[in-house]
């Protein structure tokens, strides 16, 4: 979108748009007046200023490369035929500048990242939302491991409660004497917690008794 | 011996009692023609009264997202069916009961998320499959490409020729019998290339959900008699000497090796 209308400008050329400072840019570097120049400052440095921030800023890195780029070719095309050592340094300042902007472009996506479409492999991660993603994934494995274990200990006890409630544990703990000793004083009103209890030392036996 | 590490269960509901071999869905499609059990793997279980401990077989299964695995799952070990989609964390499982010509045998479920996200830990669980379940919707035939893709993941974690494979078509109740069968076509010609036996079903009505896992653990079960048999040729058959349940945290766990292998893909 702003390409298009950066094009455009380019295209247009002389006529309908120069009265704006960007038509300069446009001109044959060949026909550039002070005054060209001075345009071109203006908005080269205006561009720079809208950097600091804001969500015009991907727009403003992308505006401002291709201007340098386009004063770039113009002094390029200015000195051509002015030797060698002066061409090799423009393109040294060239490729400088390109890293500038580079460097700029960088620090813009890091600083304003919500107004940046990035790479495919990267993805956006806004800080205020209370729903953003924050767990690694093996922090997630963990968790679910823990809850299938749990899960599994779940499934032993609801089995052995039905055991008990239809009375299939009782008979066959009677045979012991473990059961004898701990259900000898229990009252009718006390057995169920009895019972639990007797549920939980046999879980915890599962555990460490091995 | 080690009566204090063994888990006391109550019996086993009716309708998980199997003694005869349940039947296919279609003939097309379909692993085994037999009608009875094999004759050595009944004649071990009778020997094997006063069994210690449990035989459990492990069942996976896989699809996309969407398709109704936990649907599926739910309607056969609940008897429920809930209409809203939860997408499903990760893994979950199910424990399911059975007494299998006269032999107590369990069937440990893994449901897996179909969410791509979830993939890296779901596929963790693959590993020593007996059952690989591959999933999709009747009612979506995309769902029904994706299966191949699907089954080779579960695969991969498995040695060759080691698990059963089914390919079953779910949500039977949303499709016309007209597209139903049509679609089958296609699943059957899948289910062939994937050497898999094919089901419809649906879990919001129930329809084949009972057959089709008796079916599971019937053929889980005659196999892994077999390999018993095999192992302890000679001895006698000590049905539940192997693959005990146990409290022991390492049911729960991730296959030993996985952590690692599973964290480079993501």
């Amino acid at each position: 979108m702003q390409r298009r209308r950066e094009e455009e400008e380019e295209g247009g050329g002389e006529g309908e748009e120069e009265d704006g400072p960007e038509s300069a840019l446009a001109k044959s570097p060949f026909q550039l007046t002070a005054a060209d120049v001075y345009d071109i400052s203006y908005v080269v440095g205006r561009d720079l200023l809208q950097l600091g921030g804001g969500p015009a800023v991907p727009a403003a890195v992308a505006r401002l490369q291709f201007r340098i780029v386009r004063v770039l070719e113009m002094l390029e095309a200015l000195v051509s035929g002015g030797g060698g050592a002066a061409e090799g340094r423009l393109r040294a300042e060239r490729d400088g500048l390109r890293q500038e902007v580079e460097a700029l472009r960088d620090a813009a996506a890091r600083g304003s990242a919500q107004q940046l479409s990035l790479g495919p492999d990267k993805a956006v991660i806004d800080l205020t939302d209370p729903d953003r993603p924050r767990f690694t994934l093996q922090e997630l494995r963990e968790v679910l491991q823990e809850r299938n274990q749990l899960k599994a200990q779940l499934l032993v006890v609801q089995e052995e409660l039905q055991c008990y409630k239809s009375g299939i544990i009782s008979q066959k703990r009677d045979q012991t004497e473990k059961l004898e000793t701990e259900s000898s004083g229990n009252d009718p009103g006390t057995s169920k917690d009895s019972k639990d209890k007797t549920i939980m030392k046999r879980l915890f036996s599962f555990k460490h008794g091995k | 011996m080690k009566s204090s590490l063994m888990h006391l269960v109550p019996p086993v509901s009716r309708d998980r009692i199997i003694s005869q071999f349940p039947k296919w869905y279609t003939p097309e499609a379909c692993l085994q023609f037999k009608e009875h059990f094999h004759a050595q793997v009944r004649a071990a279980c009778q020997r094997s009264t006063g069994t210690v401990g449990l035989k459990l077989s492990k069942v996976v299964v896989v699809g996309d997202l969407y398709v109704g695995k936990t649907s599926l799952i739910n309607r056969f070990c609940k008897d429920n069916f809930d209409r809203d989609y939860k997408a499903t964390i990760g893994v979950d499982f199910e424990i399911e009961r059975f007494e299998i010509v006269g032999v107590p045998y369990n069937l440990q479920i893994w449901d897996t998320a179909g969410q791509e996200k979830f993939k890296c830990i779901a596929s963790a669980y693959y590993r020593g499959a007996e059952v690989i379940i591959t999933v999709f919707d009747l009612a979506d035939i995309q769902t029904l490409d994706h299966t191949k893709q699907w089954l080779e993941d579960a695969l991969r974690e498995n040695e060759p020729d080691s698990s059963f494979i089914f390919l079953v078509g779910t949500k039977k109740d949303l499709v016309s019998d007209a597209v139903c069968e049509r679609t089958e076509l296609d699943a059957i010609r899948f289910a062939n290339e994937m050497q898999a036996e094919y089901w419809s079903v649906s879990a919001k009505t129930g329809e084949n959900v009972k057959e089709f896992f008796s079916r599971v653990a019937a053929l889980a079960f005659e196999q892994s008699m077999i390999k018993e048999l095999e192992k302890t040729s000679g001895r006698m058959a000590q049905i539940g000497a192997g693959n005990l349940i146990k409290l022991e945290k390492n049911l729960m766990e991730i296959p030993e090796g996985n952590t690692q292998a599973s964290l480079s893909c993501c």
